[in-house]
């Protein structure tokens, strides 16, 4: 369970959020819409205790992740997020396993557990035949399913997404939002920022949160 | 003065620690006067990024010191070779009015940095950092010693004169001059050997109680123990010599340089069961510890033991 | 203890491949520094130890004769009343010197050996095993071979003595056919034959060799003779010994300081390098740390990586000394530490290897190389990693 409490950010001069206070619940399908520059992508950077709040408190499951030092935020979110970038943030130079496996790197599996997770998310987001291939050499959409492979790796129980589909056609916007779907059925927690109004009309989506200059508007 | 190029080595690396350990020691100050747990301020901020960069530098430098460490102890071996009368490092120590103190300081401060390091590991496994301002201030006080240490090294090392004659171990080890050395050398063996037998086996036993006050306290009278009697007792079985009573040159190849084991061993012993007692570790962590003390303390008195049972059973007497 | 993260090390040497450019560059002049530095304590070391190996060969003490304050020759008379001396178990007058061979401006060093004697260098004896020596014969090494070959003498050399006149010497063999030992360059011959070419009446000798049957009592015996006879130098094989030592140990550290200048700026160019890091490089640490990366992670990434390019230049430095010092025998730098001079052109030094030079090389690049890098990879590691958001 995810709230949000009070919580205010500001970057240098611009104010991204404004005293907002939500709650989220385990297994629920959350979408955030607004113009860009509404707030979506800090409210996903502080769920993913990538930043912190210059005011007010954020509480997954009881933990106050706002006030965690350093490595423990590193730690919650090596273990509790699966984040998909805007820009898919891959690695261009490595290739597919390899960008796949960074998030468990510093776990120090063995080798065959290691192995297992890898060969998991490649098949389930079927990206399998493409395990040796350099990231910056697939399209689009191969991209974003190693994105999408390498946010699911260590089985998080939360899954941020943002702007996900921004880039891609159509086509490919519905397969997208067909992960989805498998991922929820799976009992994860999602909050997807986009203002593709594509998600609009999804049944599966539990709630819609609408954001305007960084005040919850709906 | 001397120069060899092994001085100029130490020198070089004394150097780049003086400049690092000084960054570490602002930080330090910065962090224990003004760190507030609970804050978000820029400054707290800032002082959370810094405490990273201090608990770098100081891993660094220990793991760093234990090989100059060696490498320092190997240069004294070095120079004794071009001092008159020198056999081994005891010489080049005694050479100089600074060589004690600097020996005494350097195995202090290996004790303190690998202190330093459990602490931190201990307060990087806690939610609120609860050690973190005990360990800067235990940091600041390491850094006067540590300053200390290097500037006797240098005054040491500008000190040694190669025209002057110099003691070999075997006149500074004497039991006979009135010195205080020599009266704690000529404390019997006997007493020696049952205080070194009986303290191990007491640790043993404190092991069951798991108090680890008493513990540590052991440990610490067991590594003053074990130096004295293998000065007085087993570095003799180890050279064959009743009068050989040098720690130095068990150091040196003709004896394998089992001095290196020794001190080692001793020194991991030792240094987990002393941690024992500053630290409130989880169970499971300080059970290791105690095992880890038992195990190298163990070996280290099975391996003196074994010297001595060896030429027993060799030549049928006692030296 | 935790099990050594295999992964990490991976992403490290994965890493330091692919920014090669900037790595490159540092790799490259800490590979040469400590090429550079590792050539001359290498080349130190075989001097220091073909000079231990000549000088055990001499006696436990020698007692050469001075005049003015120069060396001059000694009165062999002086043999028995040393003998006499309690402890000493053995004296060798030694008769040597060096014959200018003016038409190159050469010195050949000039050994006189009676076979009725023991010589404490045992390889002499061997060589008199081996051959006889008359009184117009002589034992000679390759590169004087080769030197007398040019000046067209094949069989016999003509030595010029002090009045004018001239001595005709065959030679009956060569030197290194007989002992394995590369020698420095000398010629051997009857003592009498090179009393004559230097002048000498038949009476002296160019240094005394004495052998001292308890080495605890050197010094002692050292003083005595000192003593007896105040005219004269006497020195210990430990005298000599550590006299060489300092000056090798001098020259090495004169080198050394130089270097410390090398060095800091080695250690600026390693700062400014790992400082500054390309946007891409920003871009993928900023990853790592959204991805849950710790501080401590990213720097013990940064710290492998450190360590590999470091002991890398290392090895590397060291590999391509060693070749350099043993292989090729040190062609320029050698000119440093031994006075050039044709007959040493063909000098090889026998390899030994030295873990003390080794550990002291080890200590002068990688930790180094690691400080340098200790506070820009800490930059590296605590930057923010929201820009990734953006």
């Amino acid at each position: 369970m995810i709230k949000l409490l009070n919580v205010s950010k500001r970057y240098d001069d611009i104010i991204a959020l404004k005293d907002v206070t939500l709650q989220f619940n385990e297994g629920e399908l959350i979408v955030l819409h607004g113009v860009s520059g509404s707030g979506k992508s800090s409210i996903l950077s502080l769920i993913a205790a990538i930043s912190k709040p210059t005011n007010g408190e954020v509480v997954v499951d009881g933990d106050t992740i706002s006030m965690l030092p350093d490595h423990f935020a590193s730690v919650y979110r090596r273990d509790n997020i699966g984040f998909i970038f805007q820009r898919y943030n891959l690695i261009p130079s490595l290739n597919v396993s390899e960008n796949i496996i960074i998030p468990l790197i510093p776990l120090n599996l063995t080798q065959d557990e290691m192995m297992q997770k890898l060969e998991y998310v490649m098949k389930t987001f079927n990206i399998e035949h493409k395990r040796d291939v350099m990231v910056k050499k697939l399209s689009g959409g191969e991209q974003q399913r190693v994105a999408i492979a390498r946010a699911n790796v260590n089985n998080p129980k939360i899954i941020l997404a943002d702007e996900p589909t921004a880039n891609l056609d159509k086509k490919l916007s519905l397969e997208f939002i067909e992960v989805i779907k498998e991922l929820k059925s799976q009992n994860r927690t999602i909050v997807i920022a986009t203002h593709d109004p594509l998600f609009f009309d999804l049944e599966c989506v539990d709630r819609f949160v609408k954001l305007e200059n960084g005040i919850v508007v709906s | 003065m001397i120069l060899t190029p092994e001085i100029v080595t130490i020198e070089i690396i004394n150097a780049i620690f003086v400049v690092f350990a000084t960054i570490t020691f602002v930080i330090s100050l910065r962090i224990v006067l003004l760190w507030e747990n609970d804050s978000y301020s820029p400054l707290q901020y800032k002082l959370q990024l810094q405490s990273y960069l201090a608990a770098t530098i100081i891993k660094f430098i220990l793991y760093i010191k234990i090989l100059l460490f060696i490498f320092f102890v190997y240069t004294l071996d070095n120079i004794a070779t071009l001092l008159p009368g020198a056999m081994c490092g005891a010489g080049v120590v005694n050479a100089t009015v600074y060589g004690t103190p600097l020996l005494f300081l350097k195995i202090i401060n290996l004790y303190l940095f690998a202190y330093w390091i459990v602490l931190h590991n201990q307060d990087m496994h806690t939610k609120h950092q609860k050690y973190i301002r005990l360990k800067f201030i235990l940091f600041i006080v390491v850094y006067f010693l540590f300053m200390s240490e290097i500037v006797l090294e240098t005054l040491m090392f500008y000190n040694i004169d190669i025209l002057k004659v110099v003691d070999c171990c075997g006149s500074i080890f004497k039991t006979t001059d009135g010195s205080y050395l020599s009266s704690i050398l000529s404390i019997s063996d006997a007493i020696m050997l049952k205080l070194f037998y009986a303290l191990y086996g007491l640790m043993i036993v404190v092991f069951f109680f798991k108090n680890r006050y008493i513990f540590s306290i052991l440990n610490l009278l067991f590594v003053i123990v074990a130096l004295i009697s293998l000065i007085t007792f087993f570095g003799t079985y180890i050279y064959e010599l009743p009068t050989h009573h040098c720690p130095f040159c068990l150091l040196q190849r003709d004896y394998n340089y089992i001095g290196y084991l020794l001190y080692i061993l001793l020194f991991l012993g030792t240094f987990n069961g002393l941690v024992l007692g500053f630290i409130d570790f989880d169970i499971n962590t300080q059970v290791k510890k105690y095992k880890f003390a038992l195990f190298f303390n163990g070996i280290y008195i099975v391996i003196v033991s074994y010297y001595v049972m060896s030429y027993f059973l060799k030549n049928g007497v006692w030296l | 203890m935790k099990r050594f993260n295999f992964y990490l090390l991976e992403y490290a040497v994965s890493y330091i491949f692919r920014y090669k450019s900037k790595n490159l560059f540092v790799f490259t002049i800490l590979t040469s520094l400590i090429f550079i530095l590792g050539s001359v304590f290498f080349l130190a070391e075989s001097i220091k130890n073909e000079l231990h190996f000549s000088v055990d060969g001499v006696g436990d003490i020698i007692v050469q004769n001075t005049k003015a304050g120069m060396h001059t020759t000694l009165d062999d008379t002086v043999v028995e009343k040393i003998l006499d001396m309690q402890g000493v178990s053995n004296v060798e007058s030694r008769v040597w010197g060096y014959y200018n061979f003016s038409q190159n401006n050469i010195h050949f060093l000039l050994l006189g050996v009676d076979e009725f004697e023991v010589h404490n260098n045992p390889l002499i004896d061997k060589v008199l095993e081996n051959v006889e020596l008359n009184d117009s014969s002589m034992i000679v090494s390759s590169g004087i071979k080769k030197l007398l070959e040019k000046s067209y003498y094949d069989k016999y050399f003509n030595f010029i003595l002090e009045d004018g006149s001239t001595v005709q010497v065959q030679i009956i063999a060569l030197l290194n056919e007989i002992i394995d030992f590369e020698a420095n360059d000398m010629i051997i011959m009857k003592k009498e034959l090179a009393q004559k070419i230097f002048g000498f009446e038949n009476t002296m000798v160019s240094d005394l060799i004495i052998k001292v049957g308890n080495p605890k009592e050197i010094p002692m015996v050292a003083y005595k003779i000192q003593e007896k006879f105040p005219n004269t130098q006497v020195l210990t094989k430990e005298d000599i010994v550590a006299s060489y030592e300092h000056v090798f140990n001098y020259k090495s550290g004169i080198f050394l300081t130089l270097f410390i200048v090398g060095f800091l700026t080695f250690f600026m160019i390693v700062y400014d390098k790992a400082s500054g890091l390309s946007s891409e490089e920003k871009k993928e640490i900023g990853i790592l740390k959204a991805l849950g990366w710790r501080i401590d992670d990213i720097l013990q990434a940064k710290l492998y990586e450190g360590f590999l390019l470091s002991m890398g230049a290392y090895l590397l430095g060291i590999g391509i000394a060693l070749a350099y010092v043993y292989l090729l025998g040190a062609p320029f730098l050698r000119e440093l530490f031994i006075a050039p001079n044709a007959l040493t052109q063909d000098f090889r030094f026998s390899f030994t290897l030295d873990y003390e030079t080794l550990f002291l090389l080890f200590l002068l690049s990688v930790p180094i190389y690691i400080a340098a890098t200790i506070v820009p990879s800490w930059r590296v590691a605590t930057q923010d990693a929201d820009e990734v958001m953006r």
